[in-house]
């Protein structure tokens, strides 16, 4: 059950590169939610309109040392919301619904290797995610871009629990390309195992990614972004196109039948 | 004043029309769902009432996406009126909005005045919806809405006929996309509207400066919040002198001061709209404020405050 809570930022920290790790104090959202499921952020009296959806980074026990009951959202300083957030000091307070959305489902057994592919700023929920496998499973393959390095914030993090690649438009990391190259790659030389996708990044990167795993019939879960003024599933604004029953085409919130969505089931 | 008794349970109650109403604040259409998305959220019975998604013969899916951009003090959005559809709607909707003492007011709208017809009928033969708000102001269709809105003649004709489609109180929304609100505002109630409501959102766009290209996917949409709100007063404020009907108002109302700039320039109950995406609870927290508006004003009644802006309106 989603709540809208006013609560104090507890940090707020510059990782470089445009990107920051907000951490705020809602115990009962963090033991009621999961990875890649969503707030809508708040500034109580600021000069937006609108909150802003943020996927969950941290669940509690993910980042080490944290305290008891914060959890931590990455976010990239974009427009003028995020410009907004990024001035907060500790202490500020914001306003949070949530816990909302569908949030990734663990693979159907312990043996299948998960295969995370995140891009840019969707590395955001796969420090969750990664948290949930813990000792249950298979060690994930992670496939990580963006176009540069100082846009991998958590590619240190990643590396220590992942078997990781990186990749960079520019060059400055990893594979000089898009991150579907490597992941290609280890697909065609690993026919045999079971595996399960995991994408976040941009929509051409999740295109490319359910297209992928169409061709290979692998199962495959897509976390997307899209502007969405209330979160909870009334305003119809965040909408991607969807295949219906027959040849029809319609229309899911990202918000409520999302954020998590099949790769079989989007119409791009 | 000291010393001066205030009233603390000031009546909020108001009757627009034939339309009973407990308190003055309703929720706008297209921005409440079918009300039962906000259970978790709020009291349904709190509200006076909410206005349903905007319903058609046959679901509709609705718009290709981006739908929504955020704009300084307000949002612009072209849902394409999304919804389940008429027979849905009662269906699988009403038995359980049934349950709750608030007011449903159906959003109606269609392509052709037959369409019109065809949703106020069934509505007529339902129980549970205690009134239709015709939509004949929404931007963001090919044919639905706006030419009806637009047109004293084709106004007064849709309203005329769904009129005579259902007993239920009838409400007009109307566009401020017009020249002169009066004239569509005259047009409606000749039709036979008991009611008026305004406004629907205002007709704008916003334009990706990196990539040179509208934002929105059907380049316009329909503008609403804060940044409207100074513009609907204004036009609730005319309407108010050139009929006699009751008028609900709305336009960027977030807060009790809000409200009364409305109530005061006439409108005899308000809607909520914008606000409900911001905090689901926002129409109740502009009820409780008002309450305490009133009490700490010492109004007895929010009744005295309907139209009271107004010269000649006793001060």
């Amino acid at each position: 059950m989603p709540r809208d809570i006013t609560t104090a930022l507890l940090a707020n920290t510059d990782l470089g590169g445009g990107n920051w790790l907000l951490e705020f104090g809602a115990p009962e959202m963090a033991s009621s939610m999961g990875p890649a499921q969503f707030f809508m952020i708040g500034i109580p009296g600021s000069a937006t309109v609108l909150r802003r959806p943020y996927s969950v980074c941290g669940l509690p026990g993910t980042f080490e040392g944290r305290p008891d009951g914060a959890v931590q959202v990455l976010y990239k300083v974009i427009g003028r919301g995020t410009g907004l957030l990024a001035a907060l000091a500790p202490g500020a307070p914001i306003t949070v619904l949530g816990p909302l959305g569908n949030g990734f489902t663990p693979p159907d057994d312990p043996d299948t290797i998960p295969v995370l592919v995140a891009g840019g700023i969707g590395s955001a929920p796969f420090p969750a995610l990664i948290s949930t496998f813990r000792g249950n499973y298979t060690r994930p393959r992670m496939f990580y871009g963006a176009a540069s390095a100082s846009h991998l914030p958590l590619a240190d993090w990643f590396s220590e629990r992942t078997e990781l690649e990186t990749a960079t438009d520019d060059g400055s990391a990893g594979v000089h390309g898009l991150v579907t190259e490597p992941l290609i790659r280890m697909l065609d030389g690993a026919s045999h195992e079971k595996l399960k996708l995991y994408a976040c990044g941009p929509g051409p990167m999740l295109e490319a990614v359910g297209k992928i795993s169409l061709e290979r019939e692998l199962a495959c879960e897509l976390s997307l972004e899209a502007h969405m003024a209330c979160g909870f599933g009334v305003c119809l604004g965040c909408v991607v196109p969807v295949h219906r029953p027959g040849d029809g085409i319609g229309y899911d919130r990202v918000c409520l039948e999302g954020p998590v969505m099949d790769a079989t089931c989007l119409a791009w | 004043m000291p010393g001066m008794v205030k009233s603390d349970k000031p009546d909020l109650s108001v009757h627009v029309g034939p339309l009973a109403l407990k308190n003055p604040i309703l929720t706008a259409s297209g921005t409440f769902g079918y009300g039962l998305e906000f259970e978790p959220f709020l009291r349904l019975d709190e509200l006076a009432g909410f206005v349903t998604k905007g319903l058609s013969p046959l679901p509709r899916e609705g718009n290709p996406p981006p739908r929504i951009v955020e704009t300084p003090a307000g949002m612009l959005n072209t849902i394409g009126l999304q919804n389940i559809g008429i027979d849905a709607f009662i269906r699988d909707k009403l038995p359980r909005l049934r349950e709750y003492d608030t007011a449903v007011i159906a959003n109606v709208f269609g392509e052709t005045e037959a369409e019109y017809v065809e949703v106020c009928q069934k509505l007529d033969q339902t129980d549970g919806v205690a009134a239709i708000e015709l939509n004949v102001s929404c931007p963001n269709t090919e044919q639905g809405g706006m030419i009806f809105g637009n047109d004293a003649t084709a106004l007064s004709a849709i309203t005329h006929a769904s009129r005579k489609a259902t007993r239920l109180p009838l409400i007009v929304k109307l566009s401020p996309n017009v020249t002169d609100i009066r004239v569509t505002a005259r047009a409606a109630v000749e039709g036979g509207a008991d009611i008026l409501s305004l406004v629907n959102t205002f007709v704008g766009m916003q334009i990706d400066v990196q990539r040179r290209r509208p934002v929105l996917k059907k380049v316009c949409g329909g503008l609403s919040g804060p940044a409207i709100r100074p513009l609907a007063v204004w036009m609730t404020w005319q309407v108010h002198e050139a009929v006699d009907v009751p008028l609900i108002g709305m336009g960027g109302i977030s807060s009790a001061a809000d409200a009364l700039e409305f109530i005061l320039a006439g409108a005899t109950a308000v809607q909520i709209g914008t606000a409900n995406f911001v905090h689901p609870d926002g129409s109740i927290r502009v009820l409780r404020e008002l309450q305490r508006w009133l009490a700490d004003h010492d109004v007895a009644t929010v009744r005295e405050l309907v139209g009271a802006g107004h010269p000649k309106a006793p001060a």
